[in-house]
């Protein structure tokens, strides 16, 4: 006899438009029905732990017009679809903003980011455990948060601007475009707008459901990085329990403009210890002028985390992203 | 839509209240709306023209000291404030509602407390009781009320209770949140937290209704001198004696 079971794949309309205009008038149409499917990598995490269901898919991967990276008047733009191993190897970005191929590179494994599209790595939902096992915390529309609870594992989570939901940005791209100044291109059918990369993730304490501005109807369809920092300084660094197929406990991602040895401009951002990536503008402001230096990194670095709240389990991401800025600042 | 209660399963699997259904926030907010203008337009119908309107020249009577005047102020915006806070995130407005939502629930508390110490040992508390003779004022256009009618004292008692019951709620609610004064120690198991949130949720819904009748009742014409009355502490004689009955509200002379 054949075993039989019943917890199969539920039906799902799946779209695959070929062009912008088919795929942002399925957009309106479908509205919050519609799940926007790029490299699928954190949508068949959903689906195949059943703890979120789509009923239709919009996926985005044969539309050429969002794929590739181009040069541009002022720096380059990558279409929201092009796949993180696209980024990661592609000269103009090596060359120039060589921060993002770094970051990009260092996204989960080779396999992911094969398939995993940058547009996907930006907007990818958070990854707290609480949330992914399918529980009603906060930010599943219910009223508490597990991690935040005594016996709450949470040393994955938040240092800062927790606001009730305690889950952190898990993207390993964001804090790179961050420190690039980036811009993002967001399509509707009623036309374009352009968000800067700091703004367009969404903290709990503004909307504690979505982590970006992404509104119904609305796709991410490109990034355009200014050459305000192309062939500066970068560093990244990712902290993970892993080298490969982990998220960050903690990354730093710096783009640094060094002039005989003083730093004419700087821009910080950290990923994993807020749930957007966390803009370290007071580091900032303290570098711009300094000669580069071990005793700036040393100062530097106690102001990067004024102002944390740790958790019961997460310290030590306290320290560690104090150790990060130093590394950052020293170059 | 439909439901009134919203449910959802604890960590154990077992279904638990999650809290109010926030459909009944439009249902509620249709339902007043419609009251409210059949309301205008029944006045409006009734509205005798010749009805001569009481003066507001002349002698001033005092109704309201500076001290309730400010409070009523100080509750009237913390009010709102806290409707609009609480309502933002339900209807998708992108606003860091929670600090103000609990600075002004810390602000619309203490200033109940104080009402409350005030008007039992420094005011006129038995103005404000609503006894059985007052239910049959309405329907007796001879029987004037004291300081306070029918009506008013109606309101009063009711956005007593519902204040009440928000700020009970409410802050049993804000000790689940960090605030710079505590860390939240998310102890409250989940079915008694819904419940809490239910009745947050159903005394909001309660207080918006509120709110906007008693607006609607202070831009009416014929109350308007009541709403002045909030902003400047006086009343006419001729407004008070075409409303009110001497024998049972003497006040002193407004300044």
């Amino acid at each position: 006899m054949v075993a039989t079971s019943n917890d199969v794949m539920p039906d799902i309309e799946l779209y695959q438009p070929t062009d912008e205009a088919n795929a942002l008038a399925l957009a309106a149409q479908l509205g919050n029905q519609g799940w926007i499917l790029g490299g699928g990598q954190d949508t068949y995490g959903w689906l195949k732990d059943r703890n979120k269901i789509a009923t239709a898919m919009i996926e985005l991967t044969q539309i050429d017009a969002w794929k590739g990276i181009r040069e541009t008047s002022d720096g380059i733009e990558i279409g929201a679809v092009t796949t993180l191993t696209e980024i990661a190897d592609n000269p103009l970005v090596q060359d120039r903003f060589g921060l993002l191929a770094q970051a990009a590179g260092v996204v989960a494994s080779p396999q992911i980011r094969n398939v995993g599209t940058l547009g996907g790595n930006l907007i990818q939902d958070a990854r707290c455990w609480y949330y992914r096992r399918g529980l009603d915390c906060y930010r599943a529309g219910g009223n508490l948060c597990y991690a935040d609870s005594p016996e709450g594992l949470n040393r994955e989570h938040a240092l800062f601007g927790a606001s009730r939901c305690v889950a952190v940005s898990p993207s390993d791209t964001a804090p790179a475009l961050v420190a690039l100044d980036a811009t993002m291109v967001i399509s509707s059918e009623s036309g374009q707008r352009t968000v800067p990369a700091q703004d367009f993730f969404v903290g709990p304490d503004r909307d504690i459901l979505n982590m970006t501005v992404l509104n119904e109807g609305e796709i991410l369809t490109a990034v355009r990085i200014p050459n305000t920092f192309a062939n500066a300084e970068f560093y990244f660094e990712k902290v993970a329990d892993r080298n490969v197929w982990d998220f960050a406990l903690v990354s730093i991602a710096a783009a640094v403009k060094v002039s005989g040895g003083t730093i004419q401009d700087v821009r910080l951002a950290a990923g994993a210890v807020e749930c957007v990536p966390r803009r370290l503008e007071a580091v900032e402001n303290a570098l711009r002028g300094q000669q580069r230096s071990e005793a700036l990194a040393d100062q530097v670095a106690a102001i990067a985390t004024d102002g944390a709240r740790p958790l019961n389990y997460n310290n030590f991401k306290i320290p560690l992203l104090a150790n990060l800025v130093k590394r950052a600042v020293r170059g | 839509m439909g439901e009134i209660v919203r449910y959802k399963r604890d960590v154990w699997g077992e279904e638990v209240i999650l809290g109010v259904s926030w459909d009944l926030l439009w249902v509620v907010a249709v339902a007043i709306l419609v009251l409210l203008a059949a309301h205008a337009i029944i006045m409006a119908a009734l509205a005798n023209k010749k009805m001569d309107k009481p003066s507001a020249q002349g002698r001033r009577v005092l109704r309201h000291e500076t001290i309730d005047r400010a409070f009523h102020w100080i509750m009237a915006i913390s009010i709102l404030v806290l409707i609009f806070t609480g309502v933002a995130p339900i209807i998708g407005l992108r606003i860091a509602w929670l600090d103000i939502h609990w600075i002004s629930g810390l602000i619309l508390t203490f200033v109940v407390i104080f009402h409350i110490i005030r008007s039992l040992f420094w005011q006129d508390f038995k103005s404000m009781i609503l006894g059985p003779s007052d239910f049959g004022e309405p329907f007796d256009s001879a029987k004037k009320p004291g300081k306070y009618s029918f009506e008013q004292k109606g309101m009063h008692w009711s956005v007593t209770v519902v204040v009440l019951a928000v700020i009970v709620t409410g802050v049993l609610l804000f000790l689940q949140i960090d605030t710079p004064f505590w860390d939240r120690t998310n102890s409250m198991p989940e079915s008694q937290l819904g419940l809490v949130f239910l009745l947050h949720g159903l005394s909001t819904l309660a207080l918006v209704a509120l709110a906007a009748t008693h607006i609607y009742f202070a831009v009416r014409p014929e109350k308007l001198f009541y709403t002045r009355s909030m902003v400047s502490g006086w009343i006419s004689e001729d407004e008070m004696t075409a409303n009110h009955d001497p024998s049972k509200w003497s006040p002193k002379e407004a300044d």
